[in-house]
């Protein structure tokens, strides 16, 4: 009993010491500005009105100097403003909502199974472990094709699904925002496995009769975070481009990829891939500043494909009977946890506060020239970050984030409930999260948004957004039918 | 006729899943009932002339039926053994098996000239396996004619409900398309005996039901025809017999009617001198503590009416209505709670419900559905789809083999006109459909064997 108690009053201690040293350095410069500030006043204080006067006139100003003087206050601030990159705004994003026709319950999903692989029940096993820990609910959905036995996975159904999902969330878009089709400058249109001719972006171009001059283009075999390489290419644009609006489309087609052949490596993806998708509208014009949602601060891009374990590690193939399909490697969590730790020794500079960084500086030195054998500081992200939004891949992606970077279970609740109500919807599920969090209400002026993907390659971006406007609950979105059952309990294994 | 190749060809399987999920590890356990007709398989077929289903994948039809599927999770569910051995339904969502189909011709043209046995592949006709667990008990065929007519055929094991409760399920769904309130909405709770003591012996089903688990019937080629009656003819039928029987039904005079006739077709007796129809009549109003007509399960009784030969060969047609007619008004309660008790007398060690037995034959069976006349109206003609009611509905039941089964429905048109389908071996069908007595009614006749 008396052990405990100077403990906790230690670890008490500790968490108000730690408190007042981030307050120290985060506004070292305001609280270096005060002291100074008061001394100037003092010292105006001492000196007199008539001092001062005659302090103005003893300054002799002839025309030439105050002419130099603003032409190089003016040219400097000229360079200054045209060099800023121009800010991007998110003005608004829509996520589809597939047709509950499409609901894959657990039953149905495990039936099918069976019926279609009845010679290879290991298989039929293997599909059901991995569907009772996947963290997905029953009300994910899979496009109509899949729901024949067999499935009918042919290139009509596949542009079918496409069709239904890109102009459904290409729709919603144009209504929240008051777009019209014409003002559309740049499109985007990313998905990974599906990539007819004329490519999605034609598609959408032609349906939604958009002008003849519009820069359209197609990325495909991106994986699960071409979404954010797609913001990132739009960024990019729109500093090349004054007074644009670009439309970044982000889906996955699952029609044509649902594996039937029995390879277990390749199985999985059938348990874990849903339908869905997500259409978001930035802009760089001035007057959507104020109605827009957010603000993009930064995009940090990490590739791991120079190593060519990280290459291989999500690799489409056939397998030994022919059948094409996606296959994941034993040491994907390794892999990914090592293109995340790439990537957040590149976005910390960024985000982190100086409190951070300087406690990470002085662990670092200190490992290097005083003891090898301290454990390494593992910045406190939450100090950055209001919000996270981690790509649903999986259950094992989330909890391997969620212990590398120390976050709490409400934290990553956008995540788990997207996976649980969406599945594993590939590019798109950032959206759904993002979705989720504003639907809860707990998105607010100024809050910072971190959205981290992974994909194949090995890749792993991330966003930082900050909020411009509190952000109000709304009716036409994927949650309005079911926020209110959210948070859910998962539990560890359903028992199927 | 023969080994021709059927014109109905199916294209496609696939599974529609409810709206909401059910809550998880619920299981409906089968009444005793309710397992009593396992033996049988019930299937239902609605034509329209315009199928409301449309591009199909994307159709919002299709969600409607979803929706309509989510207040119905018995449907959707799996059958599965419960601690004693008897059947239940875990309800756990896995859907109902829709198959496509198309046939080459028109929809006039089926009713034309497709016969009975023809029409049995417009609905799927699969037994159960050994493992029901990835088996949908309930299934919908949609067959596509030539120029956009469409028979909708939905078919179930006995033991999941009857034909009633069949069709109140597409009823429910009907309505639900056009967004209307679902007048009877689906009822799960079984019925409860009352705290009353049955005598199990002198009761007439009982005693019936235990001569039927000793027969044992060849199984003979059967066949079906379909005679639909109109309203004034049978107007007229009953004006004729009104002396004898002054408050038949067009039921009493049709059973009675095509019974005549058919022991005449079958010719005399060997063994025995008598000649018995078995009714079969719907309990769900008959209970004092009336069901609702939605209650979803099994809810009928058979009974058996018997006449010596020498009063059936000089018998008027008014008298046998009217023996049919006392026999159906006469039908108490007290013959459901004691079949009832019966089967659960029949239970085996454990606590399981005794095999199924033929529940429809070996004797000569009626079916009644005067039930699904609710205020003049026939409920069964009443599922719109667009404005547009059924053409035809056909009704057939699985193994119900012995010596024919008939089932006098409703019609189209209203007030008392019935369609009559009557199963017999094929040889007695097509003696039927000469026969005088039943052609100068002028009854129109649809899907005949040739």
């Amino acid at each position: 009993m008396p052990q405990t108690l100077p403990d906790f009053s230690n670890s008490v201690k500790l968490k108000y010491v730690k408190l007042g040293y981030q307050y120290l350095v985060n506004h070292i410069l305001y609280l270096l500005l005060v002291p100074i500030m008061v001394a100037i006043l003092i010292e105006v204080l001492r000196l007199g009105p008539d001092e001062i006067l005659n302090l103005w006139k003893s300054l002799h100003f002839d025309l030439v100097q105050i002419l130099c003087s603003s032409f190089l206050i003016i040219f400097i601030a000229t360079v200054y403003f045209m060099s800023k990159p121009r800010h991007v705004y998110l003005v608004d994003y829509a996520c589809y909502k597939p047709p509950v026709t499409c609901r894959v319950p657990f039953a149905t999903f495990m039936e099918h199974s069976r019926l279609i692989l009845k010679n290879n029940p290991k298989s039929v096993e293997f599909q059901m472990r991995i569907l009772e820990r996947s963290g997905l609910g029953e009300e994910t959905c899979l496009p109509p094709a899949i729901h024949y036995i067999p499935p009918t996975p042919t290139m009509e159904a596949a542009r079918g699904e496409a069709e239904l999902v890109i102009f459904s969330a290409m729709d919603s878009l144009l209504q929240k925002t008051g777009l019209k089709p014409k003002d559309i400058d740049i499109l985007i249109v990313n998905c990974s496995l599906f990539s007819p001719t004329p490519s999605l972006s034609a598609m959408v171009i032609n349906k939604y009769k958009l002008r003849s001059n519009i820069k359209s283009f197609n990325l495909s075999g991106m994986g699960c975070s071409a979404g954010l390489i797609s913001i990132d290419l739009a960024r990019d644009l729109l500093q090349v481009h004054p007074n644009s609006n670009a439309v970044v489309v982000s889906t996955e087609i699952i029609t044509p990829n649902y594996y039937q052949g029995n390879e277990r490596a390749m199985l999985l993806p059938n348990c874990l891939f849903r339908m869905g998708g997500a259409a978001i509208l930035l802009s760089n014009r001035r007057r959507n500043r104020s109605r827009a949602k957010y603000r993009l601060v930064h995009v940090v891009r990490t590739h791991k494909g120079a190593d060519d374990k990280a290459y291989r590690c999500v690799f489409e193939e056939e397998d030994k009977e022919g059948k094409v399909g996606i296959s994941l490697s034993k040491d994907l969590m390794a892999i990914a946890g090592e293109a995340l730790k790439s990537n957040i020794t590149t976005i910390g500079p960024l985000v982190l506060p100086a409190s951070e960084q300087l406690l990470f500086l002085m662990t670092l030195i200190g490992r290097k020239i005083f003891n090898p054998k301290w454990k390494p500081y593992i910045p406190d992200f939450k100090q950055a970050f209001e919000h996270f939004c981690i790509h649903a891949g999986g259950r094992a992606v989330i909890d391997e984030l969620q212990k590398n970077l120390q976050l709490s279970a409400e934290q990553v609740e956008a995540s788990r409930m997207t996976l649980h109500r969406f599945g594993n919807t590939s590019s798109s599920s950032l959206w759904y999260e993002m979705s989720y969090i504003e639907e809860k209400g707990r998105m607010k002026k100024g809050d910072r948004v971190w959205q981290i993907a992974f994909g194949s390659g090995f890749k792993c971006n991330s966003a930082v957004w900050k909020c411009n406007k509190t952000i109000k609950t709304t009716t036409d979105n994927p949650w309005s039918d079911c926020i209110d059952r959210y948070p859910v309990h998962i539990p560890e294994i359903v028992k199927l | 006729m023969g080994d021709q190749k059927s014109r109905v060809n199916v294209h496609s399987v696939l599974t529609q899943v409810s709206s909401r999920p059910s809550a998880s590890d619920e299981t409906y356990p089968l009444t005793r009932l309710d397992h009593a007709m396992g033996h049988h398989t019930i299937h239902v077929i609605f034509y329209y002339e315009k199928s409301p289903f449309g591009s199909f994948d994307m159709d919002p039809i299709r969600v409607t039926l979803s929706e309509v599927l989510s207040s119905y999770p018995p449907v959707t569910g799996r059958l599965t053994r419960d601690d004693a051995g008897n059947w239940a339904v875990k309800c756990n969502d896995a859907g109902v098996r829709v198959l496509r189909a198309r046939v080459g011709i028109t929809l006039d043209e089926w009713l034309r000239s497709a016969d009975g046995n023809e029409e049995r592949d417009l609905t799927v006709w699969e037994d159960m396996p050994e493992v029901p667990n990835t088996w949908s008990p309930f299934r919908i065929q949609l067959n596509d004619f030539e120029g956009g007519g469409v028979a909708i055929g939905l078919s179930c094991t006995h033991m999941h409900g009857d034909l009633t409760s069949l069709i109140l399920l597409f009823k429910a769904f009907s309505e639900a398309h056009h967004g209307q309130a679902i007048t009877f909405p689906p009822f799960f709770k079984p019925p409860a005996p009352p705290d009353r003591k049955f005598s199990v012996n002198n009761s007439k089903s009982t005693s019936y039901l235990e001569a039927k688990l000793q027969k044992q019937t060849p199984s003979v080629k059967m066949s079906t025809a379909t005679f639909k009656f109109s309203d004034s003819v049978v107007k007229q039928c009953l004006s004729e017999i009104h002396d004898k029987c002054p408050d038949a039904s067009p039921f009493d005079l049709l059973a009675a009617l095509f019974w005549i006739r058919v022991v005449h077709l079958k010719g005399p007796k060997h063994d025995d001198h008598t000649h018995s129809l078995s009714l079969c009549v719907d309990f769900r109003r008959l209970l004092q503590e009336p069901l609702p007509y939605g209650y979803f399960g099994n809810a009928l009784n058979f009974s058996l009416l018997s006449l010596n030969e020498e009063e059936m060969d000089c018998s008027m047609l008014g008298r046998v209505a009217e023996l049919v007619h006392c026999h159906v008004s006469g039908l108490k309660e007290e013959e459901f709670w004691a079949t009832l008790h019966w089967l659960d007398l029949q239970k085996e060690e454990g606590g399981k419900y005794a095999p199924p037995f033929a529940m429809y034959g070996p004797e000569f069976t009626c079916v009644s559905m005067e039930h699904m006349i609710i205020g003049d109206q026939p409920v069964m003609y009443s599922m719109n789809f667009d404005s547009a009611k059924p053409v035809h509905v056909s009704c057939h039941v699985g193994n119900a083999e012995g010596e024919g089964l008939i089932l006098v429905m409703p019609s189209a048109e209203a007030g008392l006109a019935r369609t009559v389908m009557v199963t017999l071996p094929e040889e007695e069908t097509a003696k039927l459909c000469e026969d005088q007595s039943i052609l100068h009614l002028k009854p129109t006749m649809l899907l005949r064997s040739i």
